[in-house]
């Protein structure tokens, strides 16, 4: 039987969001946020933007994708941060702890989530007046929720993929930059969803960005609420279907670690 | 040559091991997935060809800034720069070798991209090899020359590791690779000249195109100022690093 006291689920967060905060300081100061990432990210948008003045398309429709896009990017960034435990030699005690596995990793890397959702907000707000954006008061409070949904969404993809990369951190770059490509090339950032066939489309619908991004692209063109809120709800939903997958996995990867002993220090 | 021929050699046995260093390779179709569905455009035809050179140009600067940028750095991290400084070989030589090996690993995707465009039913006809060639084997060099420089930096500048990651989509941006620099606002031109992407682009493209390639010798002489410039420069960043890690005691771990 199992005795050992479960520390309560607002504890494990208060914990792994105090991991998370102190992660991003230690990555970034507010400078090298500000002037390396910030403007890498903003440059990315305006490359794939420029893209649509050569090829006549719509601006207006690439700067909101690859704006929403960085948020993505940063989100998935969750599958490296999570391989550094076993770099670091940390995630044999993870798995000895009486905290669950799968919900110490899904909190602790949540600084992705902080810093895309602020990344992708200057990046609409900023950037996407220049290429044709238009943001009343009403359409840039409900673009908020909608990036953090978004930034909550792949990032519970990222976590999913995290897990079965467990066992190979060594592969944790190639795992999440393919996913984020692959993200930005089905969910309809740079052309829509129809463009692709069939298949490609039904991946496209399993992925919160797909729903996020067309329920941005609702409240821009003024499209009606529940059409917004439908694909809100979507994305959540999917978002949580990946969240589903990513417990599974991480319960899956402390079983095998405990059997086989592969959760040892590796990189 | 010994020294050369040891560190490519070395660091081919490196990279066969760690496939995730590699992970650039990896986005190479994908990239040009993307580029070619945004540039599937009916009454702008031609850009093909453009679609399929960016995702190149962009993954051989990739590995340039982290594969081959991160060597000395990670040598020291793991304690084997001291026995390599310490060995009869000069350091400059090795580094060479294994930079040289790196960059030749980012060629692959020149073959990465073109069979994404095979299959995406893109089939470019090279009209003048020559350029081709040339513009291939210019921009390696070239870009071997700028990694020397940013492993150099890398050690030199701990303040500068946390912009390492920086340098990609902006100078993607500057450098035209896919929208032609005229895009851009005019004063950023000559800023533009300065990276040597440009140049490489500009060379590669025209490779495809049916006019008579009439830049070609400026373009070469280009890459080849960009290359010395670079040597140099790495040469002298080079023997600053080791003096410094010397005096300081810092060569190995660190």
């Amino acid at each position: 039987m199992n005795t050992r006291p479960r520390p309560e689920a607002l504890t494990l967060l208060r914990h792994g969001s105090a991991i998370a905060v102190a992660d991003l300081a230690a990555v970034y100061t507010w400078r090298t946020w500000l002037f390396g990432w910030l403007v890498r990210m903003l440059s990315q948008v305006v490359f794939f933007t420029l893209i649509g003045r050569l090829t006549g398309g719509d601006e207006r429709f690439l700067v909101t994708g690859n704006a929403l896009m960085v948020c993505a990017v940063e989100a998935t960034m969750v599958v490296a941060s999570s391989a550094w435990e076993r770099s670091l030699g940390t995630l044999p005690l993870l798995v000895a702890a009486p905290a669950r596995l799968a919900w110490t990793f899904v909190v602790r890397s949540l600084q992705w989530v902080i810093s895309g959702t602020a990344t992708s907000l200057v990046a609409l707000f900023a950037l996407g007046p220049v290429f044709g954006l238009r943001w009343t008061a009403g359409s840039a409070c409900a673009a908020v929720p909608l990036v953090l949904l978004t930034s909550l969404g792949t990032y519970c993809v990222g976590l999913a993929l995290a897990a079965f990369v467990a066992d190979r951190p060594g592969l944790r770059n190639v795992v999440s930059n393919v996913a984020y490509l692959g993200m930005m090339a089905v969910c309809g950032v740079q052309v829509p969803v129809h463009y692709w066939p069939p298949p490609v489309r039904a991946v496209a619908q399993a992925l919160p960005l797909t729903h996020e991004l067309d329920a941005l692209r609702g409240v821009l063109d003024g499209a009606p609420p529940v059409h917004v809120l439908l694909q809100a709800l979507l994305g959540a939903v999917t978002g949580a279907g990946w969240l589903a997958v990513a417990v599974l996995g991480f319960g899956w990867v402390a079983r095998r670690g405990r059997r086989t002993g592969a959760i040892e220090f590796g990189t | 040559m010994n020294a050369f021929r040891a560190g490519l050699g070395l660091q081919a046995a490196l990279l066969r091991r760690s496939p995730g260093d590699l992970h650039i390779l990896a986005t190479v179709p994908l990239y040009t997935l993307i580029l070619l569905a945004m540039t599937d455009a009916p009454h702008r035809p031609g850009l093909a060809p453009d679609a399929i050179i960016a995702p190149t140009l962009m993954a051989l600067w990739s590995t340039a800034l982290f594969t081959a940028g991160d060597l000395i750095d990670r040598d020291r991290y793991n304690g084997t720069l001291e026995p390599t400084v310490a060995a009869p070989a000069g350091l400059a030589q090795v580094v060479a070798g294994r930079i040289s090996a790196v960059t030749a690993t980012g060629l692959l995707a020149f073959a990465e991209a073109w069979a994404v465009g095979r299959c995406f039913g893109v089939h470019l006809t090279v009209r003048h090899p020559l350029p081709l060639v040339l513009g291939i084997l210019a921009t390696s060099l070239t870009t071997a020359c700028t990694a020397a420089v940013i492993a150099a930096l890398l050690v030199l500048t701990r303040g500068g590791r946390p912009y390492q990651n920086s340098l990609s989509f902006p100078l993607y941006l500057l450098s035209g690779i896919v929208v032609p620099i005229g895009e851009l606002p005019h004063w950023l031109h000559p800023v533009s000249r300065l990276v040597y992407l440009s140049w490489s682009a500009d060379l590669l493209r025209s490779a495809f195109r049916a006019g008579p390639p009439r830049d070609l010798p400026v373009q070469l002489l280009a890459l080849g100022l960009l290359a010395a410039a670079g040597l140099a420069c790495a040469g002298v960043l080079l023997r600053r690093v080791l003096a410094r890690v010397r005096v300081l005691g810092t060569l190995g771990h660190a």
